[in-house]
């Protein structure tokens, strides 16, 4: 057996050395992003918890990963041998039970000191603290237990705010068939800080799975099922999220985010989402004919806004709701889960089209461009099973329709008034690329 | 522990009269065409077709897996389509687990069992050779998919209800999908229970259970895991079927149903499937490691009895994949218990491979190197998945990166790079040849940097928040640089493993040139080596005697009273010659073939027509028939009549010839 010469083998340890430095920079330079999503950053008491229990457990894995692979090259280096001759024989050992009694045995306490803290852990991210809010919303007091219920869809995230009730499973009864919410808002949820929120996690049609990694782990939804989580966020920000359960063509592109207020903030964020949509100047008469139940055609008028919302009742209310224009004869949506994003506040919101694309450019400015696109081919900006259905399907996700340019600005200038537009820090905060 | 003989229809003493009932029945002789392929029983080259037919699905998921890292080398790639991204990503998957790992793993146990307990071929011939032409022909009619199916199954390999449901797949890829595992599920199931029967009841005298080589006995436990597996996933696809054929209701959540009933059924399977995948190469690695370490594999027994605990508590874990979908706090806190602790005897493993090594004398052969880079990379895989363990930390790993970092290390480094050692170290048994061992070091030093630079990557981009089976990424979450890193990386396996197809043909060129590797070229253990090499159609010569543990190493060596390891015999001197002739084998017969040819045209005719069925099912029926009633054997073929008697020359032993007149006979 050729031993290797000592200056050698500190050459090659120091080769080793450069080449570790070398990748810890390689590492650290592919880290250094926004990384929205980072699963090491916890930013609440319960993602905090669960990073606690990781850290160490990798430290420890780490450290076994050396000894066993460093082992082997170690052996590996010191043992081998170029061909064997024929007295060449090491010791013939078949075995060592104390050895074996010990390496059994240890990884065993060292598993069930990491079970230990596994079940600690998981008792205490499992518990919920029961608490009320009380929001005043125009000069009434509502209560809100702080819970939302969340419900995926193929491929956005729906959030559904209930005032003045105890939002339990057999309250809100049938998933599919949820009652009707006071307030209701798609791919953003607004939470106030410092405050547990229990979430309810279902589905409309396929599994999805809820994703905030700054705020906490992953939830399923299940379709039937309300899955019980929570969410509680120290300070004011924008959290990004992922759905994380394969759910079909667009899963990449179903995104959210939980925007975190101050509670004062909050409460004006609610009063804000409780106004009913404005009517457009030019369109009274006709919103009033509508909810007469005599509705008849839209005037010639010169207000684009008037003309979007005339397009809106004849092309999107079919499946698309706003409070005040299409709620007396909703029958839902004819999609084939029934349902589509409210479009009540639609304008409040920063994204759409399940959070993939801003609503307005960092100016402030709506995004005409990638709203006009969405409206007029969703199925080429954001992959879906809206079009070319046979008989008797009904579309996942937004169909085309066929409108024209002047029909799209329309619809664009009316969206654009459905709620308060939101300042430019949030829009900023809030943007995807 | 009798060594039983394929019977005779004929008892000593009674005439023997050639019967040829129909010609169709006659059962076809041996040769060495092509026809001989189609209707062979040798366990031989049956393990040699599952061996060629893994290594293409191994090309056709690989080349898969490149366009996933093409996709995936740039944020917001329009490449492939959203729909095409997923079926190709389902497909991998599917591909990689039921037609390139399990069947290599096959090959191997088709090949090595008997040749390991002494035996002339697996107790159930007929029915061996039904196993690889049933597999293959699921194998095909699933990838026939992408021709007539209007593309692949677009549902994730785990294809999760109700996504798999007709409204939210309507095209026939999840047909094709659900029957295709269940005509590879006939294969491993019947395939299970014969590698069963010849472990338990062919061995060779003396070869007592716990004289097998480490390698019979993963095997063992991985048919016996197959066995019970098998039948559950089985149940899940029937299920499946019946929803998106004949409109149940099974996983309709509208009608009631909890889409949890698949993810349950999927991983009660699922999970024992990690092992099936895995406790291969762990044998393969245990027969590697001590060959080239001169050293006896050290704590055999641990080494079973791990292997056994592994396959009892790999039933117990199913539920970690599914710590998210609520199941419960209790039934989280359970199931995550379970599996850390399935991680000590997966230690025990590691650290006796480990002191095999120690103090041994190393000789790094391409086969050593994947053996040891085995031991290492599933170690880097089994401590991630102690991670995933920790039921609060999986909620932000699962559905990530991380986890496609961790199965793959698990998978690939655990199993795959096994797997490939396996190749080298029995190439020359099976083809009489050795493949090149310089380029076969290039081949392992260009995969293991091509493999780690794929996967190690993806252990940082899960924990930065990178889902699975998104089809692109936005640029921005930090995502872009390790996906680049992980692309070029799956491009150096795509080399390697050109290079090891390159290596195959250009040691087969060579070979000519060089010596013959002889019975024993590595000096190895086990009783495959104590006969000639490539092995003779009929094994051995003579059926071995079993003294002890290694006995093959032990005609070669003996340990004198200075406990020195003296060598006794050339190897070459005490090997079996393989020149015996009249050995009585079994026949061939095509009718597994035929069998095999109705269940795709079953499977097509429940898709398209149903008329297609019938004649499926009447191919299917006459090939049953047909194989029930053709002769035992070759009416004219000579079998162990050396002696020209017209009888059986059954041995002299009464109790083994009563033995064998009672054996119904077999395949």
């Amino acid at each position: 057996m050729n031993r290797p010469s000592l200056p050698a083998m500190r050459h090659a340890l120091r080769r080793v050395r450069s080449l570790a430095v070398l990748g810890l920079v390689v590492v650290a330079s592919g880290c250094a992003s926004d990384a929205e999503l980072d699963t090491l950053k916890p930013r609440s008491d319960v993602a905090r918890q669960i990073d606690n229990l990781l850290d160490p457990v990798l430290y420890v894995a780490g450290v076994v990963m050396v000894i066993i692979c460093g082992g082997v090259v170690w052996l590996g280096w010191r043992r081998r041998v170029k061909n064997y001759e024929d007295d060449e024989f090491p010791a013939q050992i078949h075995g060592n039970n104390t050895l074996e009694v010990a390496w059994t045995a240890i990884p065993a306490v060292i598993m069930a000191i990491i079970a230990a803290a596994t079940v600690i852990t998981q008792l205490a991210v499992s518990e919920t603290e029961a608490n009320a809010m009380t929001i005043e919303v125009d000069g009434d007091a509502r209560t809100w237990e702080p819970k939302v219920v969340v419900v995926g869809q193929q491929w956005w995230w729906e959030y559904r705010y209930y005032f003045d009730v105890d939002v339990t499973e057999d309250w809100l009864g049938d998933p599919l068939d949820l009652p009707v919410a006071d307030i209701v808002t798609s791919s953003q949820m607004v939470i106030p800080t410092g405050e547990e929120i229990e979430l309810l996690v279902t589905s409309r049609d396929v599994i999805h799975s809820h994703w905030i990694p700054a705020l906490n782990g992953k939830r399923d939804a299940r379709p039937g099922f309300f899955s019980p989580w929570k969410l509680e966020a120290d300070e004011p920000g924008v959290y990004f999220g992922q759905c994380t359960e394969f759910c079909g063509v667009s899963h990449s592109r179903m995104r959210m985010q939980a925007i975190a207020v101050t509670p004062d903030a909050f409460g004006e964020w609610i009063n804000e989402q409780m106004q009913p949509a404005e009517v457009p100047a030019d369109a009274e008469d006709y919103v009033a004919a509508l909810r007469s139940g005599e509705p008849s055609p839209m005037g010639e008028t010169d207000v684009a806004s008037a003309r979007g919302l005339a397009a809106f009742v004849d092309n999107c209310s079919s499946c698309h709701l706003v409070d005040g224009v299409n709620d007396h004869d909703y029958q839902g949506a004819s999609t084939e889960t029934g349902s589509a994003p409210n479009l009540t506040h639609f304008a409040s919101r920063t994204t759409f089209a399940g959070g993939f694309f801003n609503l307005y450019n960092s100016d402030g400015t709506i995004n005409r461009d990638d709203l006009a696109a969405w409206i007029r081919n969703p199925g080429d900006v954001k992959d879906n099973a809206a079009d070319d259905l046979a008989d008797g399907i009904a579309p996942r996700g937004m169909p085309t329709l066929g409108l024209s340019e002047r029909t799209i600005a329309d619809l664009v200038a009316y969206l654009e008034t459905l709620g308060t537009k939101p300042g430019l820090d949030l829009i900023a905060a809030t943007e995807v690329e | 522990m009798a060594i039983i003989e394929e019977p005779l229809a004929l008892t000593s003493g009674e005439p023997a009269v050639a019967e040829r009932p129909l010609g169709v029945l006659t059962r076809p002789q041996g040769g060495n065409g092509w026809r001989d392929w189609l209707s062979t029983v040798d366990h031989k080259r049956i393990g040699i077709m599952y061996g060629a037919a893994a290594m293409f699905f191994f090309v056709v998921g690989g080349s898969e897996a490149l366009l996933i890292r093409l996709q995936l080398a740039f944020p917001e790639q329009g490449l492939l389509s959203g729909q095409l991204y997923n079926e190709i990503f389902t497909m991998h998957g599917v591909t990689m687990v039921f037609l390139f790992i399990m069947p290599l793993a096959a090959a191997f146990a088709n090949y090595l069992i008997p040749l390991q307990i002494g035996a002339r071929d697996v107790a159930f011939p007929r029915l061996n050779a039904l196993s690889f032409w049933v597999w293959l022909s699921g194998a095909l009619f699933l990838n026939s998919s992408w021709l007539v199916g209007g593309g692949g199954a677009d549902c994730g390999w785990f294809c999760y209800s109700p996504n798999s449901g007709i409204v939210f797949s309507p095209s026939h890829g999840v047909d094709f999908y659900a029957l295709g595992l269940l005509i590879a599920g006939i294969a491993s199931l019947v395939s299970s229970i014969n590698l069963i029967v010849t472990c338990l009841n062919m061995r060779a005298p003396g070869m007592t259970l716990f004289r097998m080589p480490v390698l019979t006995w993963m095997l063992l436990i991985t048919q016996f895991l197959l066995a019970f597996a098998l039948p559950v996933i089985t149940v899940a696809l029937f299920l499946l079927l019946f929803d998106r054929l004949f409109d149940s209701q099974f996983f309709d959540p509208a009608a009631g149903a909890d889409p949890l009933l698949w993810q349950h059924l999927f991983w009660i399977f699922g999970h024992p499937e990690v092992y099936i995948i895995i406790l291969p190469s762990f044998g393969i690695v245990s027969e590697i490691i001590p060959t080239f370490s001169r050293k006896p594999i050290f704590g055999y027994s641990f080494m079973v009895f791990s292997g056994i605990a592994i396959g009892f508590m790999g039933w117990g874990v199913w539920a970690h994949h599914m710590f998210v979908s609520g199941i419960g706090p209790i039934s989280v806190v359970a199931f995550s218990l379970a599996t850390m602790f399935i991680a000590v005897p997966t230690g025990v493993k590691i650290l006796n491979w480990l002191a095999t090594m120690w103090g041994g004398a190393l000789r790094f052969t391409t086969a050593m190197l994947f053996a040891t880079a085995t031991v290492a990379m599933f170690t880097i895989g089994g401590l991630s998945g102690v991670t995933h363990a920790l039921a609060p930390a999986d909620t932000q790993q699962t559905d990530t990166y991380y986890i496609v970092a961790h199965f793959h290390y698990v998978i690939f480094g655990g199993g795959v790079i096994g797997l490939m050692g396996g190749c080298y170290f029995w190439w020359p048994k099976v083809f009489g040849y050795m493949l090149d061992e310089r380029r076969g070091k290039w081949h392992f030093w260009t995969m293991l940097v091509g493999f780690n630079l794929t996967f190690g990557p993806m252990h940082v981009l899960g924990l930065q928040g990178m889902s699975r089976r998104i089809d692109t990424y936005s640029s921005g979450f930090g995502f872009e640089f390790w996906n680049l890193v992980s692309t070029i990386g799956s491009f150096i396996i795509a080399i390697s493993v050109a290079y090891f197809i390159y290596n195959i043909w250009k040691s087969k060129r060579e070979a000519v040139d060089r010596p013959p590797p002889g019975p024993d070229p590595w000096d190895a253990r086990s009783l495959e080596w104590s006969i000639p090499s490539p092995a003779p159609v009929h094994n051995f010569d003579y059926v071995p005697v079993i003294e002890s543990q290694d006995d093959w190493w032990f005609r070669k060596y003996t340990i004198n009273d200075d406990d020195k390891v003296v060598r006794i015999a050339d190897p070459e001197m005490v090997a079996q010659k393989g020149d015996a002739t009249g050995v009585h084998l079994p026949s061939p017969s095509f009718w597994p073939l035929v069998l095999a040819l109705g269940l795709p045209l079953v499977a097509y005719g429940l898709i398209f027509n149903l008329w297609l069925c019938v004649i499926g099912g009447i191919l299917a029926a006459v090939a049953i028939y047909s194989w029930a009633l053709e002769p035992v054997d070759d009416p004219d073929a000579h079998h162990d009549d050396s002696d020209g008697d017209g009888a059986d020359d059954l041995p002299n032993d009464p109790a083994l010839q009563e033995a064998s007149r009672d054996d119904g006979g077999g395949g």
